[in-house]
């Protein structure tokens, strides 16, 4: 039986990853080039790539996806915050988890943009009014998945902690907070994927700048290939999240690290 | 320290009414005694075991401890079956930490934990994580943990049973060590008689559910003690009594699930 060698192994994983993509764009580029498609609504990945060019050397790119960037994380970094500490009350005192469980339920299953308008009226067209449905994605998605986390701490550990000697403080730094950053980074990659959208969702809705409104622009002005360009670079955003975050779980939280299989 | 119960009694609710794990359980420790507890598996010895610790509550009796001249403290720490060490901490940190949480500082407990874990043979293993350690090395590290405490009273439920043959007797060959040089009262819990005759001073034989001491062996056998002597006459005549013992327990209560 032949031996496969392990660079073998990776040009194969690297082809089954890939071969999809390049098709679709070799097809679309094809199609566009032999005119076949409408460069209106399918401009040639060419022209696209010439757009986005233009765009980061006149700086308009990287000034775009810094606004949302700004935003996103500035919404989200209240609402993490935030919800990991009501979230980690609410798993260790039943008081707190009886008094506000309900009410972050009924968050979670609110569309945060459907809270825009209100928002509008109290706070007027401005940031805070967009920060507010990113921060409380952010909120309800951590302080769920913090809850859950602390829940499923293994009762084990903390008789085996308090058998030791700890105290409340000694318990919550050495075996609550480790015990739940497995399941909070798997909170922190859905929120990342969810603020992102709904960052681009309220830049759609209504914003000075960013990646969303630069979507909307292009729609409204028919210019196309920006509007691919602002697409293809929120999803390019999704990934760098999710991949970054991966890789800093898998720094911050060896332990959690569970064998998978081919 | 030593420990002296009045007849201790543990009821658990179930679907199909009141589970008398212990009940009429009585006790008492010499000082600094290695004591055994045999019983058939699954039926209140690991009940008894978290009464003693303080981590579960007796519905009727109470443990007495009785402290001694010689103890540096009031611990009674209890090292189990599984589940032992902190996955999210290192072997070290792991071993540290009954020290960590008598605010021992870091500098000391980390050269102290070094020490007791090189003379158990994890030279250059300190940094490992528990999910890279098989059973045994994990076992090794929870004994090292409770030694370094340094409790006045050492529970141990079973601590080998999950181990394969060979361990097992390493293992118990190291707790016996580590035990002469640091002595104090404990009380170690396992289904094999072998084993109990092997390790204690003394070994109490608990019946099946409702858990109750039905026998009690003094073992003379002078220490150190090697794995050699479970071979010798002396030593299998009374592991053929109190596995008669066991035996009757056995027999005689109605089966525990």
């Amino acid at each position: 039986m032949p031996v496969t060698s392990a660079w073998m192994t990776r040009l194969r994983d690297a082809v089954f990853s890939w071969w999809l993509p390049v098709a679709i764009i070799g097809t679309w580029q094809a199609s566009a080039s032999l005119n076949l498609i409408s460069p209106l609504f399918f401009p040639a990945p060419s022209l696209i790539l010439q757009s986005g060019w233009q765009m980061i050397l006149n700086g308009e790119w990287q000034s775009q996806v810094g606004a949302t960037l700004h935003r996103m994380l500035i919404g989200a970094a209240l609402g993490l915050s935030t919800g990991f500490a009501c979230g980690l009350l609410m798993g260790m005192l039943s008081p707190v988890r009886k008094t506000l469980e309900p009410v972050v339920s009924v968050l979670n299953s609110t569309p945060k943009l459907a809270v825009m308008p209100l928002l509008l009226l109290f706070l007027g067209v401005g940031e805070t009014a967009r920060l507010v449905p990113i921060a409380l994605t952010a909120f309800v998605t951590l302080a769920m998945q913090t809850l859950d986390a602390v829940r499923g701490v293994d009762p084990g550990f903390v008789e085996m902690a308090r058998n030791y000697g700890a105290g409340r403080s000694a318990l919550l730094r050495r075996v609550y907070f480790p015990a739940c950053l497995p399941q909070v980074f798997t909170g922190l990659r859905l929120t990342a994927g969810r603020a992102l959208v709904i960052t681009i969702s309220v830049e759609l809705l209504g914003s000075p700048d960013g990646l969303g409104r630069m979507i909307w622009m292009a729609w409204q002005t028919f210019a196309t290939e920006k509007l691919y360009i602002g697409i293809f670079s929120t999803a390019m955003l999704g990934v760098l999240f999710h991949d970054g975050l991966a890789r800093l779980e898998a720094r911050l939280v060896p332990w959690g690290v569970k064998p998978r299989g081919r | 320290m030593r420990l002296r119960s009045t007849d201790l009694g543990v009821t658990f609710p179930s679907p199909g009414g009141p589970v008398h794990a212990l009940r009429g359980v009585r006790f008492e420790t010499r000082e600094n005694e290695f004591l055994c507890i045999v019983g058939p598996s699954g039926c209140g010895k690991t009940t008894l075991l978290r009464v003693v610790a303080g981590i579960q509550s007796p519905h009727e009796g109470a443990v007495e401890h009785i402290p001694s001249p010689s103890d540096r403290n009031r611990d009674i720490l209890l090292v189990s079956q599984e589940r032992n060490l902190f996955p999210w901490m290192t072997v070290i940190d792991n071993a540290a930490f009954g020290l960590e949480m008598q605010g021992v500082p870091r500098g000391r407990r980390r050269k102290l934990a070094h020490e007791i874990l090189a003379r158990m043979g994890f030279e250059g293993r300190e940094m490992a994580w528990p999910h890279e350690l098989s059973l045994g090395m994990k076992q090794r590290v929870a004994v090292a943990r409770c030694f370094l405490s340094d409790p006045a009273v050492m529970l141990m439920d079973e601590p080998f049973a999950a181990l394969d043959c060979l361990r097992r007797l390493e293992l118990q060959q190291e707790l016996l060590r580590l035990w002469e040089e640091s002595p104090k009262t404990v009380i170690f819990v396992t289904h094999d008689v072998e084993e109990a005759i092997l390790l204690s001073d003394r070994v109490l034989v608990l019946s099946r559910q409702p858990g109750r001491v039905v026998s009690e062996f003094r073992v003379p056998f002078p220490r150190p003690r090697t794995a050699g002597i479970t071979m010798t006459d002396e030593f299998l005549d009374l592991k053929r009594t109190v596995s008669g013992a066991l035996g009757l327990s056995f027999r005689k209560e109605a089966a525990c699930r």
